[in-house]
């Protein structure tokens, strides 16, 4: 068998069409995702941005003498702990940011009430603390 | 004397006929086209010596033949016919592909999806001439050429097929900068041919270039599963390149890995050459329609680039289109020297690449298609 007669017995033009469509759309789809993957990645980074960063206190404010403005500048640093949470985490934050004190900071703050107990080792900030 | 006599009988000089004389001609054109005129060297060397080797007359029965059960060739030709060596090649292909000049440019892959379509236009046109279907689907695949991907399918759909078809593969890509060149001059004009593509692309970030393989070896292989034994492999070996926690096993796959596949699926598919094998109708039916699989690839690729030209603001160098087909580098090289031709400041070669790298993953998503579709 010979010519569009074999081509048509062999189903030939079907997979071509065929064919020729799961190539183009297979790369047209890849063409798109790529060219979006940046933004994608872009969103991705964003979502798991940390809270900005927190800015070390400089070395001549004395923290344990201005708790107010001590529980302002590190109440953002426990966003991500949630509105309350156990002591040792917050302890574990404060050492990760490399902050002055950390123990006598907490008992500071927790002595002046600008943590509140919760009970069983929870805490949360004071609720009319800024 | 009649021990002498018997020996000679057995020797190749008393063996030989004009076929196999002719084939070792051959032969020895491929070598001298590899070490003289350096046209695709790591290709044409170890096909060039294979078929000289393959060419050897013999006395049959011996199990010294590539044909023959036990023989060390047969053993080494397993990897051609299990389709094991074009995997390899296809990891090695992947530790070396940049893909970041793809990334930043991806309208550029459909111009590789386009160039596919000699595949489909050489199906037909095979079948037309009375080729089985899995042998039309086998020469068909020499339209991407690819030459790992052509041995690949033939393997797995026409086995008796794989010196011609190997042969006939490799041959038009050496002959790139013969065939593809009068193509693109015959179908744009000077104003096409000067159009110069903006060379300020966005960089691309780590995360994408290690997020592509991934998405890539998903979608290409949910999409065509047979494409997995090159596709895998392919993206795999992006991966580990561009991951750079284990540069050792990239640089591996990229260099020994590669190289020793090269060696062996070249020298070994030139000796399944053998004259009484590939010397028939059927071989030269295969290069006449492997040289019209590789021209209408050509063809449309530069043809889809014009008609995307019809719609885009931004004007794409229709000679791109050349680059789809997947010889990689040897097509983006020749579409950067035809640009360079017409405009000396027109630098064409890293959008080349990027239709260059787009035509390796098509032409593997054809080889796939094909496969299942012949397997049904």
């Amino acid at each position: 068998m010979l010519g569009l007669e074999a081509i048509s017995a062999h189903n030939g033009w079907a997979m071509a069409v065929t064919g020729t469509i799961i190539v183009m759309g297979g790369l047209a789809i890849l063409a798109f995702i790529i060219s979006q993957l940046h933004k994608i990645i872009w969103l991705f980074e964003k979502r798991q941005q940390a809270p900005p960063h927190f800015v070390q206190p400089a070395d001549n404010i004395n923290i344990l003498n201005d708790l107010e403005a001590a529980a302002r500048m590190y109440k953002p640093l426990t966003a991500n702990l949630g509105d309350s949470f156990h002591l040792a985490e917050l302890y574990r934050v404060f050492e990760k940011e490399k902050l002055p004190h950390p123990h006598l900071t907490i008992r500071a703050l927790r002595a002046a009430e600008y943590l509140e107990p919760l009970g069983e080792g929870v805490f949360r900030w004071k609720k009319n603390q800024h | 004397m009649e021990l002498f006599v018997e020996f000679l009988k057995n020797t190749g000089y008393y063996l030989a006929d004009i076929r196999y004389i002719l084939m070792i001609c051959v032969g020895i054109l491929f070598c001298f086209l590899a070490t003289a005129k350096k046209y695709e060297p790591l290709l044409l060397l170890p096909i060039g010596f294979g078929i000289i080797i393959g060419n050897i007359p013999f006395f049959k029965g011996f199990g010294l033949g590539i044909y023959e059960n036990n023989s060390v060739l047969h053993y080494l030709y397993f990897g051609v016919t299990s389709g094991l060596y074009p995997s390899i090649v296809f990891l090695g292909l992947g530790a070396m592909t940049d893909f970041s000049s793809m990334l930043a440019r991806p309208k550029l892959m459909l111009l590789g999806a386009a160039a596919q379509m000699g595949i489909y236009f050489t199906l037909l046109s095979a079948m037309a001439l009375g080729f089985a279907p899995k042998e039309a689907a086998s020469v068909a695949i020499i339209g991407g050429a690819d030459g790992p991907t052509s041995i690949f399918l033939t393997a797995k759909l026409a086995p008796h097929l794989i010196g011609p078809i190997a042969i006939a593969a490799y041959s038009y890509m050496a002959l790139i900068p013969i065939i593809q060149p009068p193509i693109m001059r015959l179908l744009t004009n000077r104003k096409e041919r000067l159009i110069r593509m903006p060379d300020t692309e966005r960089p691309i970030s780590r995360k994408e270039l290690l997020c592509f393989p991934v998405i890539g070896v998903i979608l290409c292989c949910f999409l065509a599963p047979a494409s997995i034994p090159l596709l895998g492999p392919f993206f795999f070996g992006n991966f580990m390149k561009e991951s750079r926690v284990v540069d050792r096993l990239a640089k591996t796959a990229s260099t020994s890995v590669i190289d020793t596949a090269t060696i062996f699926l070249g020298f070994t598919v030139g000796a399944s050459t053998q004259a009484d094998v590939f010397l028939t109708v059927k071989s030269l039916g295969i290069f006449l329609l492997g040289s019209v699989a590789f021209s209408i690839a050509t063809a449309s690729g530069i043809i889809f680039a014009k008609i995307m030209n019809l719609f885009m603001k931004e004007k794409i160098n229709p000679l791109l289109g050349a680059a789809g087909v997947s010889a990689v580098p040897g097509s983006a090289r020749e579409v950067h020297l035809v640009g360079l031709k017409e405009d000396p400041g027109n630098y064409l070669l890293m959008h080349a690449m990027a239709c260059n790298a787009s035509g390796v993953i098509g032409s593997a998503i054809c080889a796939g298609v094909l496969w299942s579709f012949m397997m049904r």
